[in-house]
């Protein structure tokens, strides 16, 4: 039996990871230097409509691995089934793209193989009948070339970007699909698939405000955060603080202004017990009023503030909080 | 609840194999390198049949770029560079050379000129030049040999095997506040070396897990250390020529304290002479715990010599790094079975000329003669290491710090007795009234609050917080912010404090918490909290620190480790 090589590409809800593409470049390329025969598989259910369209390119067979039991993608069921195609078909070389959810289920499929995987190549080497994966270390200062000396199937994932995907050369005619099924028992799958998880919202974007009400250590305990809060509402600002604040967990991390947070310029910035540090000034500096409102009258806020209220801020926020909602309701 | 930075056990971690792993790349990492490089280069031209390679030989710097962490003064006695690259000086950037010299003796508001420069002061035909950029220079040479340095990369533990040291781990990067692996998280590296070389700088974290392992410094003098704190300043051209040289002892310190300034003129853009680097070193023997370095210098700064200098001119840089000057009696063995100790984290300084970089230099440069033995041979036990510690010793190194070898210890009991020491010293050969002075560590001088005076005394001018006006003189989290250091914020504290109990309950009480003082960037402040029994409960800020590593060296109960961060994190000392 010729060696082969088995490029799994990756599918989700139906759709093609485009990453996949490059995995064939990389496996079109591998088998060009090696010889070998290039061959596709897509899992997951309808995975026979994917397969036809990845046929189209210069593979010579496309395996449709389906079952109801992959949909939807849990790592023991992937690993189950790529593990039944490659037993059945013994390819040499296992290609797939280093995406999260290879770095998911390709671990415990390739210790249920007993074999390992060599991940995140950016290119391989055909020396003198060797393949060799280049793969880097210390954050890209070096790249290590490294090779398998265990039995096939071999295992490797290639970082994304490594190959071009738009430069997967298309067949002379369509490859044919040859649909797998695969019979997956009840108790294989142990994970209990909870919903996608949805990239963090959108960090909170301070440097669009208008108005913005700071707080900083002179609030001294978390639950003061609410009558700032209670005034940023009045006044239709957001919420910020300087570093202290955020370092004890009080605000999150993208609400911090400062050398090591946002850099801000509203049109109002109201600094609440902010000392005014050079490392909070140099991010809020740029605001065109600043009100500060501080107990120390020597503390530097006072320096670059347009209105200086020299006070505690527990005495003075209430009643400003109440001037405020006054004079929205006669407004 | 404060989670600090320790070595994560039962993964996985890539191991790679090295011939020489060098740790750290300041002037004695790069010289080291170099050399190296120099002596395989004509080895391989000589011997075609036996080609040794560089491609092993690695040097790990936890500074995102060469010479971002290096801060001296800096003056360079140029002899080992002349060494190492005969005509050196064509290329190098050095800022002046030596023209001109004066020491003087301050009090508050007078000045005396010592009717002559003391011989080790005197430092006519020695180069002014940022350490900075001479590092990156420097590493700009390695890099052209072949040699890797991975930048970024702090060695954050030593391998061993039995009694010998077989390797570096480095960093794990993406491990955050908590402890918890983040999702780019990368384990540490194993490099397993056949030649370990320290080269970390003063109060090295690795020289020291090493010199506690294998209780190295049992027959050395316990190392002792000052704190540079220094600021670059840009001034009206004309007040103080490239290349002159101003000591000063004396004001703000009382007789009581160990240290003095220095104040050198440089060059700045277009060659202008408008560029002042000054500092003061602080002795970390001081008595009394309120007292804060960063404030020395801003009250030296207030002096009339300095202030005239300085005003209307404009602060540029700050940082601060601490420096061993122990002396030959407080330099443990340097060589042992797969590692060398190099520089600084040697304690190769001289304390009387102040100027440790022309040793870094020498001391790499020996041990890279003593590693190209080892690869030859293929042996790098301490039979063979220890041709370091010979050549060290049979080297003009030791001919310099001998004559000075009890130089520092004259000084424990003051001002006084130290220029008394000194002179007698002067006359013998540096043997003073006797061969070997003992020497007392120097967080054992410090006093509790209760043995001292609770208005400071005649040190009240050096305690506590300086406030600064903003133009000559400065707080200390505004001379912070002209570091330009910056870390990762969501890693563990890499200030790893065994026994948060003993700040928040014994040194409040004892010390008066003087992490709070000793620190020249604002890590460490005592908070209130009512659940505390002083109310008063530690909290850090561990990405201001500079890596100077003064809380590791100076903290009363020796609870305090410093470990690098996250590779990358720390000052930016770019012209310093």
């Amino acid at each position: 039996m010729p060696d082969t090589i088995l490029v799994v590409v990756e599918q989700r809800e139906g759709k093609l990871n485009r990453v996949s593409w490059e995995t064939i470049t990389a496996g079109q390329a591998i088998a060009s230097a090696t010889g070998w025969i290039l061959e596709a598989s897509v899992v997951g259910s309808g995975a026979a409509a994917l397969a036809a369209e990845v046929a189209a390119k210069k593979v010579a067979k496309v395996y449709a691995v389906e079952s109801p039991k992959l949909e939807p993608y849990t790592p023991d069921a992937f690993a189950f089934a790529l593990k039944q195609l490659i037993s059945a078909k013994q390819p040499k070389l296992v290609l797939m793209p280093h995406t999260y959810q290879v770095r998911d289920f390709v671990p415990k499929l390739a210790t249920a193989m007993g074999r390992t995987v060599i991940s995140d190549c950016i290119g391989f080497k055909y020396e003198s009948g060797k393949l060799v994966f280049t793969r880097q270390m210390f954050q890209g200062k070096l790249a290590a070339d490294v090779s398998f000396n265990s039995e096939a199937p071999w295992f490797a994932t290639f970082q994304n970007g490594a190959f071009r995907g738009d430069k997967a050369e298309v067949g002379a005619s369509a490859a044919p699909v040859e649909t797998v099924t695969v019979d997956i028992a009840d108790n294989v799958i142990r994970n209990k698939p909870q919903e996608v998880f949805k990239e963090a919202k959108q960090a909170v974007d301070l440097t669009q405000a208008e108005i913005i009400v700071s707080v900083g250590r002179g609030i001294k305990e978390q639950k003061n955060i609410e009558i700032a809060r209670q005034l940023a509402d009045a006044l239709g600002a957001d919420l910020a603080a300087s570093r202290p604040i955020c370092d004890n967990g009080w605000l999150p991390m993208d609400r911090q202004i400062g050398s090591s947070g946002q850099t801000v310029a509203p049109k109002l910035y109201l600094a609440l017990g902010i000392s005014g540090a050079i490392q909070h000034i140099v991010g809020m500096k740029g605001s065109r009023t600043i009100i500060a409102v501080n107990k120390d009258s020597e503390a530097p806020i006072f320096e670059i503030a347009d209105y200086a209220i020299v006070g505690n801020l527990f005495d003075i926020v209430p009643p400003l909080i109440e001037e405020v909602k006054r004079a929205k309701v006669g407004s | 609840m404060l989670i600090f930075r320790e070595p994560i056990e039962g993964i996985e971690r890539p191991q790679m194999p090295a011939d020489v792993v060098i740790v750290g790349g300041g002037p004695a990492g790069m010289a080291c390198a170099l050399r190296l490089s120099q002596l395989i280069d004509a080895h391989n031209a000589a011997h075609p049949e036996s080609q040794l390679s560089k491609e092993n030989i690695y040097v790990l710097e936890k500074a995102r770029e060469i010479g971002q962490h290096c801060l001296s003064g800096a003056l360079l006695d140029p002899r080992s560079m002349r060494e190492l690259l005969p005509g050196f000086e064509a290329e190098a950037p050095l800022d002046a050379e030596v023209a001109k010299e004066a020491v003087y003796f301050l009090t508050k508001k007078s000045k005396f000129k010592l009717p002559i420069t003391p011989p080790p002061l005197r430092d006519h035909g020695n180069y002014v030049i940022s350490l900075n950029r001479f590092v990156k220079w420097l590493g700009g040479k390695v890099e052209e040999t072949g040699i890797t340095i991975f930048t970024g990369f702090a060695g954050s533990e030593l391998l061993f095997e039995g009694d010998r040291v077989t390797g570096v781990r480095t960093d794990d990067k993406g491990v955050d506040k908590e402890g918890q692996q983040k999702s780019n998280f990368e384990p540490g590296y194993d490099l397993n070396a056949k030649v370990v070389i320290l080269a970390e700088g003063p109060r090295g974290s690795l020289t020291k897990q090493l010199v506690s392992k294998f209780d190295l410094a049992r027959d050395a003098n316990p190392q002792t250390y000052g704190v540079g704190v220094k600021e670059l300043w840009e001034v009206p051209s004309g007040r103080i020529a490239a290349g002159e040289v101003i000591y000063t002892m004396g004001w703000p310190l009382t007789a009581k304290e160990y240290g003095g300034a220095w104040i050198y003129g440089s060059k700045g853009e277009g060659g202008k002479d408008n560029i002042v680097s000054l500092g003061f070193v602080t002795g970390l023997d001081y008595a009394d715990p309120r007292l804060d370095p960063q404030r020395v210098l801003q009250e030296f700064k207030q002096h009339p010599l300095v202030a005239k200098l300085l005003a209307g001119g404009k602060m540029i840089r700050y940082g601060a790094k601490s420096m061993p000057y122990g002396g030959w009696w407080a330099i443990p063995p340097v060589a042992g079975n797969g590692w060398m100790i190099l520089g600084d984290s040697a304690g190769f300084l001289n304390s009387a000329r102040l100027k440790g970089i022309h040793l870094a230099i020498k001391s790499g440069m020996l041990a890279a003669e003593t590693a190209f033995d080892a690869l030859k041979k293929d042996d790098s036990s301490a039979a063979t290491l220890g041709e370091y510690q010979k050549k060290v010793e049979s080297s003009w190194i030791k001919d310099e710090l001998w004559k000075v070898r009890n130089m520092h210890q004259g000084f424990e009991h003051g001002f006084y007795a130290g220029m008394f020491h000194t002179g007698l010293q002067m006359i013998t050969g540096g043997r003073g009234v006797r061969n070997r002075y003992p020497a007392k560590a120097g967080h054992e001088h410090m006093h509790k609050l209760a043995e001292l005076p609770a208005d400071g005394g005649a040190e009240s001018h050096l305690l506590g917080p300086a406030k600064g006006d903003g133009k000559l003189t400065f707080d200390k989290l505004t001379d912070l912010y002209h570091s330009g250091t910056k870390h990762e914020e969501d890693q563990p504290s890499h200030l790893v404090i065994d026994d948060t109990n003993i700040c928040n309950t014994r040194c409040v009480k004892e010390f008066g918490s003087p992490c709070q003082n000793f620190c020249p960037a604002n890590v460490y402040e005592m908070v209130d909290d009512v659940s505390q029994p002083n109310g008063k409960r530690i909290s850090l800020n561990p990405s201001n620190c500079v890596h100077c590593k003064t809380c590791d060296i100076a903290d009363p109960y020796q609870i305090i480790t410093w470990v690098p961060p996250e590779g990358g994190g720390g000052p930016n000392y770019d012209g310093m």
